[in-house]
């Protein structure tokens, strides 16, 4: 078993196209890790420089405590799971299987051994004399699968290996890779573009952009306390709502004005935004921390927002309105139950305590939760904010 | 394609693709069933249908003027060229496949404009050289002349078909175990074999088919066939000798039809393969 450990790692291509600066990530042993981003992210690259498909043009790379720089993809002790599976065509699933074992030598009877075993883990017992070409998508994703843990690596990687699936297929899969991951505990490697399967998935979330890391955390610490405006956008669907913004000041209280409407910050927020003395920034919420104004809660708003309802996307249980609020826009996550049409004027309230404010140079967050806040306390106020929110 | 016509239509294209063929393949046709009769019913007016049948020309051309031999080294210089380009080929196509580098751009390039210079021009140059060199007249030597104008081709040709491998499966076998050498020979190559036949057959026909080349480069007894045969085409001496080419003539033909039947299958995968993927 071993863990990851990228310093300084930089990726240049030939040509002189960058791909990653200075990567410094540390991935414990046993840890389900999701590398997510929007394509062109070099999250795929920085996993094949894990497996080492590329090399890796400056910086170490470690691999439990081995630098692995020079060393082949053969002798790293990973295994890998492809998007497109990469099954070996001319060979059944029996020998797709068992080349990795074959190739290291291993005795006949106890390639036998594994190769059953594997295959029974998958399920897949009685596709084994059958060639890839004869099993439907699923299936070849298993016995990619197979092919990966038969040998007990080190290491999974794992590059995008649902996206050829269908829906209700792909979500079947995510949580058989989980259990699957529970019951090897090895380390995984998990890098895909859909930042629900990394929310589902990963016991740690790397959210990557144009080659740099952005933000390293549990999928409920990047939700909540985002560092900056790339992570509190890609992460959660419908996404964050991004109003420019001006801080106002009267009678010693800060306020947010967006020009449609002006809010009051909360004590906490509002001390720092003094400490960071700008004046314009981006106001951030998340649509469901805009709720109809029906009786105050305490972390709400006091003063309550006239918007003008434009469609209404009703997904049964609640429903995606979007609202426009003179000429701004944006999108709240509503209560079914709440009989709105559209066109209609509706009196809509704002959860401050989980607003954010971030720079308009950078983009970073201006009145973020320290990092200790962010992982424990507020993390259980947190939890408990989203079981609240649900009795609404 | 077909299917999508109107009905009505159909008959109408039939009719027409037939009368194209048979419009095609009449020399032909008629080659093969003269080569069978004496001179006095091949050229006799007007042309007869049927006439008796006489295997007299092939026994004097294969067996008394020793077109066997010319057979045979027809038969080594062609394998020859197949297998020396096929493996260069599959190395070359593999490796520029791989390879992300502009250089590969330019090296196939460089290949493309060999490929497109005219072969006599090459020829002036060989020929003189392999003469003081004392090579001439041997089959390695036309082996190597050939493959030299193959190569570019199969090349070209085997590294499309390698580029339509995905890199996933060079990958698969990389973290699987292997190491470059293997991955090619137990991953790629046993994924690659229609890519290896269709060119594999292009370059067969090229060395079969070959005459600028063969007929300056060979004399004797190392005559190739297609040579050989000019022999009997260009003399006027007698109907008798005509008949003679033309019995040699449907020789040549004969495997050439029966090894584009055999492969059709692939040489159509090969042409239009380039297009469909892209």
């Amino acid at each position: 078993m071993a863990g990851i450990k990228m310093v300084d790692v930089k990726k240049q291509y030939p040509n002189g196209f960058v791909a990653i600066e200075n990567m410094n990530l540390e991935i414990p042993d046993k840890e389900f890790v999701v590398l997510v981003g929007p394509s062109g992210c070099a999250k795929s690259t920085a996993l094949k420089m894990i497996a080492g498909l590329e090399e890796i043009s400056s910086g170490e790379m470690y691999i439990g405590d081995r630098l692995v720089n020079k060393v082949p993809p053969k002798d790293r002790e990973i295994a890998m799971v492809f998007q497109s599976y990469a099954l070996y065509p001319h060979m059944t699933i029996y020998d797709n299987i068992a080349f990795g074992l074959k190739m290291r030598k291993t005795p006949k009877e106890e390639i036998d051994k594994l190769v059953k075993e594997a295959s029974e883990i998958l399920g897949m017992s009685d596709l084994l004399d059958r060639k890839p070409r004869q099993l439907s998508g699923g299936q070849r994703q298993r016995v990619a699968l197979g092919r990966a843990i038969v040998r007990h690596p080190q290491v999974f990687l794992f590059d995008e290996p649902l996206s050829n699936l269908d829906a209700k297929l792909r979500v079947k899969m995510r949580t058989e890779l989980k259990k699957l991951h529970e019951r090897l505990h090895t380390t995984v490697v998990y890098v895909t573009h859909d930042q629900v399967e990394a929310m589902t998935m990963g016991s740690t979330i790397v959210v990557l952009k144009l080659g740099a890391i952005q933000q390293v955390g549990s999928p409920l610490s990047l939700y909540s306390f985002p560092s900056n405006r790339f992570v509190a956008g890609f992460i959660g669907s419908p996404s964050m709502n991004f109003l420019d913004c001006t801080i106002a000041e009267e009678n010693g209280n800060l306020f947010v004005d967006t020009g449609a409407f002006r809010l009051m910050l909360p004590e906490d927020k509002a001390a720092k935004v003094r400490d960071h003395g700008g004046k314009e920034f981006i106001f951030g919420i998340r649509p469901e921390d805009i709720r109809k104004r029906r009786e105050k809660k305490e972390s709400y708003s006091e003063e309550h927002i006239n918007a003008k309802i434009n469609v209404i996307e009703p997904l049964g249980k609640e429903m995606y309105v979007n609202l426009s609020a003179g000429n701004l826009e944006f999108m709240a996550i509503i209560n079914a139950r709440f009989p709105l049409k559209p066109h209609e004027e509706v009196e809509l309230t704002l959860n401050m305590d989980r607003m954010h404010l971030f720079e308009k140079e950078g983009e970073k967050e201006a009145v973020a939760h320290t990092a200790k806040n962010a992982t424990t306390l507020e993390g259980a106020r947190l939890m408990a904010d989203l079981d609240e929110s649900d009795d609404d | 394609m077909t299917t999508n016509l109107p009905k009505p239509l159909k008959p109408f294209t039939t009719a027409f693709l037939g009368f194209w063929v048979f419009l095609a393949a009449f020399p032909f046709l008629w080659m093969f069933l003269i080569s069978f009769r004496a001179p006095v019913d091949a050229f006799s007016f007007p042309p007869k249908l049927f006439a008796p049948i006489t295997l007299e020309h092939f026994y004097t051309v294969w067996i008394l003027d020793g077109f066997w031999k010319q057979a045979l080294n027809t038969t080594i210089v062609t394998l020859g060229t197949v297998t020396v380009s096929l493996t260069i080929g599959c190395l070359a196509g593999y490796g520029l496949s791989r390879y992300r580098g502009n250089l590969g751009f330019w090296i196939l390039i460089i290949a493309l404009v060999f490929r497109a210079m005219p072969h006599v021009v090459m020829l002036v140059a060989y020929k003189p050289a392999f003469w003081a060199m004392g090579i001439w007249n041997r089959y390695e030597t036309l082996i190597i002349v050939l493959v030299a104008i193959n190569q570019p081709f199969t090349i070209w040709m085997l590294r499309s078909f390698f580029v339509n491998i995905p890199e996933e499966l060079d990958q698969a076998a990389l973290v699987d175990g292997c190491n470059r050498v293997q991955t090619f020979v137990k991953v790629i190559m046993p994924v690659m074999w229609p890519g290896v036949i269709t060119t594999g057959l292009f370059s067969f026909l090229l060395a079969y088919n070959d005459f600028l080349i063969s007929s300056q480069l060979m004399s004797g007894d190392h005559m190739t066939m297609t040579a050989a045969l000019s022999n009997y085409i260009f003399s006027d001496d007698s109907l008798a000798k005509l008949m003679h080419g033309v019995a040699g003539a449907v020789s040549i033909t004969i495997p050439l039809i029966f090894l584009v039947l055999f492969f059709q299958r692939y040489i159509v995968a090969g042409l239009t393969h380039g297009a469909v993927k892209g």
